[in-house]
């Protein structure tokens, strides 16, 4: 198949070996997604085990040392498997990704979930062993566990918008019409050179 | 198997499986499920996140039975924290399944894989209560020091592996020769 000569570097991605293996397979794309999902419930159900035990829902007799040493290997091991699926899914359709508002979102957020986690460990964690045995947690604890849910709800949200939205936002469309601010935002980044 | 999933589908086509799915189709909620772009994506959102909950809960009861996790804690305690969420987890997993099915009856309806995922998951169902109930008998004497036998800890992950080849199933609904 033909392919333009790249404009931007997120068409170089897109046009490369790699990008274009995925893209063009019938069964590449979907393998790798359903290992993305399945990475991905692996890191929900943990994460979910763990905020529920800090928000003191569940779990409220079981050290929260001991619920983190069960969830957190698995938590860490889903998402790296996450990752790696999700950056060759991104490789095959690079340029529609970037002008996407759900997946620069889905992005952020996942940047925003990851200094709450990185906060809460290096922080929060530093008296775990005052209430690491009480039902009671800190307040920093419950702020870590309800942000921590609700970024994930949107993350999982946002994804499932990507796949129904890609076909909408286009590099090619901008410039034609009222982009609004967030796709004009994008396009500045996404678009530049073309 | 993309010839053998086709011919089984294209021969669901002749079965009154059809005539049901174009009912669905006509029906109030399938077109409520249709009219709002949001309604679909916002329905396997609810879908993925009550897997993902779950999910996450089988595999902590596995861990128990293996040993992995939940250290001084009773088998029964496991249970009574995480069966609850299993089970309404399944609950919000087929209510929003059910809805996306309604959204588009003749896509699920006529295709192998999507009855693949059915059967799967009865089986993991099925597998999982005789597989708590076998563990239940006998986890009691042991208290906190229970692990399970060969077993138990080769079914717990038996579970898992139906529960992923149940994904694997739902993900490829959608790209599977029909």
């Amino acid at each position: 198949m033909y392919y333009p000569e790249p404009t931007t570097i997120w068409e170089s991605i897109q046009y490369s070996p790699l990008g274009i293996f995925i893209a063009e397979s019938t069964w590449a794309f979907p393998t790798i997604e359903t290992i993305h999902v399945i990475a991905l419930v692996t890191v929900l159900g943990t994460i979910f085990v763990m905020d529920l035990r800090l928000l003191g829902v569940a779990s409220k007799n079981y050290p929260i040392t001991s619920m983190s040493r069960d969830t957190l290997k698995w938590t860490w091991g889903g998402f790296i498997l996450a990752a790696i699926t999700g950056t060759l899914l991104y490789i095959s359709k690079t340029s529609s990704y970037m002008i996407n508002p759900f997946f620069m979102g889905k992005m952020a957020l996942l940047a925003i979930a990851g200094l709450n986690m990185a906060y809460f460990h290096s922080v929060t964690w530093k008296t775990v062993a005052e209430w690491d045995t009480s039902p009671v947690v800190p307040t920093g604890a419950k702020v870590a566990g309800i942000t921590s849910l609700l970024f994930w709800i949107t993350i999982v949200f946002f994804g499932r918008a990507i796949g129904f939205t890609l076909g909408i936002y286009d590099c090619y469309m901008v410039g034609q019409g009222d982009d609004g601010f967030v796709v004009s935002l994008l396009a500045g980044m996404a678009c530049g050179g073309a | 198997m993309g010839d053998l999933l086709f011919n089984i589908t294209d021969w669901m086509r002749g079965t009154v499986l059809l005539d049901w799915a174009f009912w669905m189709q006509e029906t109030a909620f399938s077109l409520f499920m249709v009219e709002n772009f949001w309604n679909v994506p916002i329905a396997q959102a609810i879908h993925i996140l009550s897997i993902g909950a779950a999910f996450g809960s089988v595999l902590m009861v596995v861990l128990r039975v293996n040993g992995m996790a939940g250290a001084g804690l009773t088998f029964e305690q496991t249970a009574a924290r995480f069966v609850p969420w299993v089970r309404w987890g399944l609950v919000v997993i087929v209510l929003s399944g059910l809805s996306m099915i309604m959204a588009e009856p003749v896509r699920n309806m006529i295709n192998a894989v999507f009855w693949i995922k059915m059967i799967a998951l009865i089986a993991m169902v099925l597998v999982s209560l005789s597989w708590i109930k076998s563990i239940r008998a006998t986890a009691q004497a042991a208290g906190v020091g229970y692990v399970g036998t060969g077993g138990a800890k080769a079914t717990g992950w038996l579970i898992m592996a139906l529960w992923c080849l149940i994904i694997v199933c739902g993900r490829w609904i959608a790209y599977v020769p029909v």
